[in-house]
Formats: structure tokens, sequence, C-alpha cells
């Protein structure tokens, strides 16, 4: 079912709004579920346009019904690893072809992404090396996100306390917990009960299934006492009450491209959270709006509403608003509070404490494993694919024991078996009918997994704003200046060393090993930058995302994080901002905003 | 309406008795959503044509195309050359019949950069250089066994390759492969793809049970 949403032109630029969201992905979408379901009137501002991924994303099209087999047309170039590496930011200077993206479009599929992704060319930045991949549509990245959806404890929110890095997060696993349960059921998410303290248990819908070798490498894991999970999915696979998503059929299309669902039984924030908050008659939607900067009321210090550029027409215009909730992504709303200096807040908005931008962190990503399970080759065809993911394998490291070269962990992402593309195809050497063979009969014998590290959060990693390079839009873009830490070259290694020894373990034939890190940027999980504490001269924000400055502004998307763990990030952006967002409709209607 | 006529995908396979022979209806069931919408949502981008015949071969003569960056005589080369390296078999048919040179000679002319024009062109005429060199005659009269020995020598380094005609091999290889793998006749006879497809049930273990 789809949605006719009012064109931008409509909207009242005259009312003061009780709150206005800048951001319409997982944070942003919360923010506006939960506001106007306490009957706030929500202006939600989106700085690219509505897509309509119902019909965009061809989640079934066989790639031979697609002219370039799903590759986009000729003219859009995707940044390959080498580029990253080989060159600097703004990466998209000097490339002839008409777009530039990042590298999660040198994917197969591709041509179903490109409207999805935002034109390098358009959103240069500069300084360190940075794979920065981003979405500014309705829904942002959640349009095509990974689905793992994980849940922090207390290994996480204290690890500070555990291995004397760092700071605590202001919060405890019981703050947060019926907030993840209130994600689940709303939502809905796929997964197996294990029982482990380090990664909660969420309330799960029907279990993906694992194939022959998965199992087999779960049965050899459990020995080392380490698990092997079925992929936590942020995917309905029993349906949720929500008359935008289906549940999911196990098309497998979200495995083979950039990701989506054009059945949104995969959690995406329009039809999970958007539609159904804009049902409700509260909210305002304005897309194509690109906020410049936060506006502050002179006499009282506290944000007013913001100003912003309608992209489709190049004017400025300002949006009026009692509540200032800033959920644009943790890179955008440091940005945006950077860019907001005034006399009162010469730092830039809610930056008394100089934290701004900085304790940035992510996760690193690189060191995988290929190998072969014996067992399939040349067995007869399985259906291995349909499914949302394969594999987690939960982390292990730094748990009872401390580590002698490295704090904090790491967990991995797997799958085994056939896949529409085999993969091997083009590795595989020779030629001829004994290739073509060799091709066949192994295609569902392989089996990988790769791992997510938790990046320490250090202040010297950091954001600021360029002083002299401007978008396509002449908003001032982002500096950066991050790079890997010895801690994440040392639990590279050992991620490499660990993956070789659990396949060796099974039985599975490694085809390789690779030790490389991906260039930073590279998991889609920047966080930090705006940090929560309880001490205003080391945070931004307070444990309601909150700014320690500026009462009426609230900053509750990832950057907001205080260490970046190592699990996937997007389940706890919503738990928070759900939670936040409660305590601020609750301050809201006590007139203490 | 009936359901063959949104043209949804009835699975046939007899081992595949978890996936739904009669989708819509299941849809509908479980989900609580009209039939009226899931014929809507999935009519269209799940019609699946017909398979094409495992014993059909096509000879470069009757590429239905004329060619857009090759030359007729560039073409059956590489419809030569595609169907060495992914010939037909017993088990399903080659490169030639999926149009593997069709499609390499699309994407080409429609490239903007030139480097892979550059590459395949000179590729191509090293192929009959070297196949003179080897047996004194152009690839497409060589024998069999001489055209099967010239590809060894270009391929003898794939993994490493540093002579031009070995980087042409890799790139010859790489896009026979990725157009034979994409197509109907690499999908469904010669992977026996089972996926993409709707599921009552996901295949495999279901660990939460044990």
């Amino acid at each position: 079912m789809t949605i006719n949403l009012p064109d931008d032109k409509t909207v009242n630029l005259n009312k003061v709004y009780d709150a206005v969201v800048i951001g319409s992905g997982a944070a942003g979408g919360m923010a506006a579920h939960v506001l106007t379901s306490h009957g706030m009137k929500v202006l939600l501002l989106e700085a690219g346009r509505k897509v309509n991924t119902t019909e965009e994303l061809k989640s079934t099209e066989w790639p031979y019904e697609h002219p370039r087999r799903g590759d986009m047309p000729p003219g859009n170039h995707a940044l390959s690893l080498n580029e990253y590496t080989i060159r600097q930011p703004p990466y998209a200077a000097g490339i002839k072809a008409n777009h530039v993206y990042s590298y999660v479009q040198g994917w197969g599929g591709s041509d179903y992404s490109k409207n999805l992704v935002v034109d390098e060319k358009d959103h240069p930045y500069t300084g360190t090396n940075y794979a920065w991949v981003r979405s500014r549509v309705l829904g942002g990245k959640t349009n095509i996100w990974g689905r793992l959806a994980l849940r922090l404890s207390d290994y996480d929110f204290k690890a500070a306390s555990r291995d004397g890095y760092g700071v605590d997060w202001p919060i405890e696993y019981k703050d947060i917990a019926p907030y993840y349960d209130k994600v689940d059921l709303l939502l809905g998410i796929s997964g197996v009960k294990e029982n482990l303290p380090y990664l909660p248990d969420s309330i799960f819908q029907r279990p993906t299934r694992l194939n022959e070798a998965e199992v087999h490498l779960r049965g050899s894991l459990a020995k080392m006492g380490r698990t092997l999970t079925p992929y936590r999915a942020g995917v309905t696979t029993e349906g949720v009450k929500n008359k935008y998503r289906m549940r999911c059929f196990g098309r497998g299309a979200c495995a083979r491209r950039a990701g989506g669902c054009d059945i949104h039984a995969v959690f995406d924030s329009p039809t999970g959270l958007i539609f159904p908050a804009f049902d409700t008659g509260n909210l305002t939607i304005r897309t194509n709006a690109t906020v410049s900067e936060i506006l502050v009321d002179t006499n009282t210090g506290k944000a007013r509403g913001v100003a912003f550029v309608d992209t489709a027409t190049g004017k400025s215009y300002e949006a009026k608003a009692k509540v200032v909730v800033l959920a644009a992504s943790t890179l955008e709303s440091a940005r945006l509070m950077l860019l907001s200096k005034s006399r009162i807040h010469p730092a830039g908005m809610g930056n008394s404490s100089g934290q701004v931008g900085h304790n940035f962190c992510e996760h690193v990503m690189g060191p995988s494993v290929l190998g072969i399970y014996k067992n399939k080759i040349g067995a007869k065809r399985t259906l291995d694919d349909g499914r949302p993911g394969g594999f987690y394998v939960p982390r292990f490291r730094n748990l009872s024991e401390k580590h002698p070269k490295f704090i904090r962990a790491y967990g991995f992402e797997g799958g085994s078996g056939t896949t529409m593309f085999p993969g091997d195809a083009i590795g595989q050497p020779g030629f001829g009918a004994s290739y073509k063979k060799r091709v066949r009969d192994y295609a569902g014998a392989f089996v990988s997994m790769g791992a997510f590290g938790e990046v320490l959060s250090r202040y010297e990693n950091y954001v600021e704003i360029d002083p002299e390079m401007k978008d396509r839009w002449g908003i001032p873009v982002l500096r950066f200046n991050y790079k890997f830490g010895d801690n994440e070259k040392r639990m590279c290694e050992d991620m490499a060393e660990m993956a070789q020894e659990m396949f060796e373990a099974a039985g599975i034939e490694i085809v390789s090993v690779s030790k490389q890190m991906l260039t930073e940027g590279w998991s889609i999980h920047e966080l930090g930058t705006a940090r929560m504490g309880n001490d205003k001269k080391t945070s931004v924000v307070n444990q309601f995302q909150q700014s320690h400055d500026v009462k009426n502004l609230f900053v509750v998307d990832g950057s907001s994080h205080v260490s970046a763990a190592c699990q996937n990030p997007t389940w706890t952006i919503m738990a928070l901002a759900w939670r936040s967002c409660d305590y601020l409709a609750d301050e809201f209607k006590k007139g203490n905003l | 309406m009936r359901i063959a006529d949104c043209g949804l995908r009835i699975e046939e396979d007899e081992e595949a008795d978890s996936q739904i022979s009669n989708p819509a209806s299941q849809i509908a069931d479980e989900t609580g959503v009209t039939r009226r919408e899931i014929i809507k949502l999935t009519a269209g981008a799940m019609i699946v044509p017909a398979l094409p015949q495992a014993k059909s071969r096509r000879s470069a003569k009757t590429q239905s195309r004329r060619p857009r960056f090759f030359t007729p005589a560039e073409i059956a080369l590489v419809d030569e050359l595609s169907e060495l390296i992914i010939p037909a078999d017993d088990h399903s048919p080659g490169a030639r019949a999926a149009k593997a040179a069709e499609y390499i000679d699309q994407r080409l002319a429609e490239s903007p950069e030139e480097e892979p024009k550059r590459q395949w062109r000179e590729g191509l005429k090293l192929v009959d250089q070297i196949s003179n060199e080897m047996s004194g005659r152009s690839f497409m009269q060589a024998s069999p066994e001489q055209r099967v020995a010239l590809l060894e020598r270009i391929a003898q380094n794939e993994t490493n390759p540093q002579k031009p005609e070995e980087k042409f091999f890799v790139e010859l290889k790489s896009r026979v492969a990725h157009a034979y793998y994409t197509s109907k006749i690499g999908i469904h006879n010669e992977l026996e793809y089972k996926g993409n497809t709707y599921l009552r049930e996901f295949a495999g273990e279901d660990v939460s049970r044990k």
C-alpha cells in the first residue's frame, strides 16, 4: 500500500510547530513517530527527495530482465577501494563521469539504488580518507541498510568501568531495555534466543534458518564456547500491524543488491515510522529541504527554528518551532551544530564543551575468511539465499579474560551456500568444460565471514567545518581528521587469526584469509561527535539526548553514542530516540522546554 | 482472476515442498492483506520467462543483432572465444547460446570509457597475431586444438597477468563469466538457481527448535 504525501509547496512555514525534526532516517523517523503519537505538531524536514521504493527497487527482477543486468547506465561511476586509498577527498574532483557515487554503488544491482544515495559531486568533503556513504531521500540509509539488528548490553554501556578506557554511558541496559522491546514489537525482528549476557535477546519473530554448512560451523564453534546464531534481522517475518508493510517471503533480493525491499518486510523509516505518523494528522513533511543552520533566539539563547535551502529551487526559507530535534546522521548533525554559530553560541550551538565533532567512532572491518565446505561440492542445488541474512558470530573477546593486545571486541557476519551469481566464477582458474563444471560444483560450497570491530572513541578523531569548500547549495562542508589507531590494528590482526582458526577447527577448507583493513568509514556505522554524558564539560547531550546548553535542542541520532561497541547501531539508535522523545514530549507538556 | 493469470511463479521442484504452490492466497492468508493487493504488488515483478531449451545451440551466424562496437569479424571471434571459455556440455548450453558476445558488444558500445574499448580491439588483434605465430593461421581458421592451445597460452598467468594478451584474457573471461552467469541459461539451466521466489517457510534448519 502506498501513500500520497502532499507537495512541498503546501507546507505552512508561517506556523510555529511544536517540534521540527531534521532528517528522516532511523532517528528522525522515530522522533516523528513518537512525538506525533504524543499529540505534538511536528514538521519533518528531509534534505532529499521522496523516492517510491515500492516501485524503484524491483526486488525480484532477474538480471537478464534489465538492459545492463542491474548495473547503472554509462556516465555513473562508483568509487573503488583503490580510489579511496590512493586519492584524497573530495573524491569526485576530476572524475569525468556525470555522477559519482560511494563504493556501495559498485555492488551488483546498483541501478536500483542509484536514486537513493548522494552524488559525491554535489556533496564533497575534505581531509583524511573516509568512505562516507550518504543517502539523502525520505528514509535515508534505512532504505538500503544491512538489516542486522542487535542490542547493546552493560558490557558496552559500562565498558569504561570494565577496562578503564574512555567514559561510561550515562545509561544502563535496564534504562534502554523497555525501549528495545518497543522497537522489536513495533517494527518486527527475526532471530533466535541465545541467552548471552553480552548480546541480549530481542522479542523475536520467526527466525531464518541455517543451511548445512552453517549448522556444522555452529556446532564446531559451540565446542569452543562461541556462538553462531541466525542473522538477527530487522525484518518482520510474521507481520506487524502496519498497512504499508508485508512480512518477509524469503525472496532473498536483500542479499544481492545494495539493499532495500519493495514489500517493506525489512524496516525502513518511511513505511515503518513516517507514513503511520503522517496518518495521525500531526505530521507535516517537507522534502528537498536542506537545513543550513539552527536559528537562535537571541533573547533566550534557545533554538527558535531552522534555516533551510529548497534544493529544487535554490531558495532559502525558515521554519519555526518550539523544539529542534537533530536527526540528520552522526556527521551531518555535528556539521549543523558547528555551522550554527552566534554571539551566544560562538563555537556552534550546543558546543560550549568544545566536544561537538570529537570522539568520532565507528566499526572497523575488512578481515575476513573464505572457505569451502566439502560436503557441498557437487551436491544437488539447494536454496540458500532466500532470507535477509546468513549468520552472526557475537563477540568472544574481553568478556571474562583480558586480551593482551587490545581492548573491546568484534563480531562476525557471514553466510554460505548458493547465491544467484556464483561469486567464484571470476576467480576460478582456467576455461572450458572443466572450468564450467568446477564453477557449478563449487557454487553451493562456499562459506565466508567478515568481522566488525569497535573503533575506540578518541577526542583526536574529529570532524570540523572546512574553512573554504562548500557543497552545491553553498553550505560549508566537513573536513575529516580521522584515523584508525593501534588498538584497531591489533584487533584486526586477531580477527583474521580467529577467522582462520574457527574455519580450521570446523574442517572448512580455507580458500583465502584477508587481513586488510578497509578504508575508514567502510562500515557505514559512524557514531559519536555529540556524545551523551552527565558532565557538561565532556559531553554534548544528557542521557535524554538533550543539549546541555540549549534545553530545547535534542540530538537523537548516532552522534550521541558514547562508544561504538561492536554491534550494528540501528536498533540502538531507534530505542534511544524513542526514550528521549518520550522524555521530550513529557517536558514539553510540562512547559519545561 | 485466477492465480495463473497474474504470472506468479509456480515452483515445480519436488524437493521444494516448503515453497508456496499457491502464493497469492497463501500470502493473503498469513498476513491479512487482500489478494487483490498482493496481485497488484507482485504481478509483473514475478513473471518468469519460459526457460530456454537445454539443447538449443546458436551459431555466430544467427546473432540476432548487428554489432554496435565490434566489427562482424570481431564479434564472430568474441563469440568463438566465449564458447571456448564456457562451452555447451551435457548439463547446459554455453556462452554462445547465452549470447555473451552480444551483451559484451552492447556494454562496450555504450561505455564512455576509451580504455576498455582499446583493450578489446587490440586484444582481439593480438589473438589473431599469436594464432598466426603458433599455427600460421588466423584464430577462426585454426583447428579446434590450435584454438585451445592459444587460449592455454594466454591464460597461463591468470592470477598475475603481465603481457597484454594475458591481461586481455582476464578481461575477456571476466566479461564472459559475468554475461553468462547473469543470463537465463546461466542462472536457470546451468546453475539451477532456486531462489528469487516466494517461500512459505525459510529453507534450511531451524536451530531455535533444538
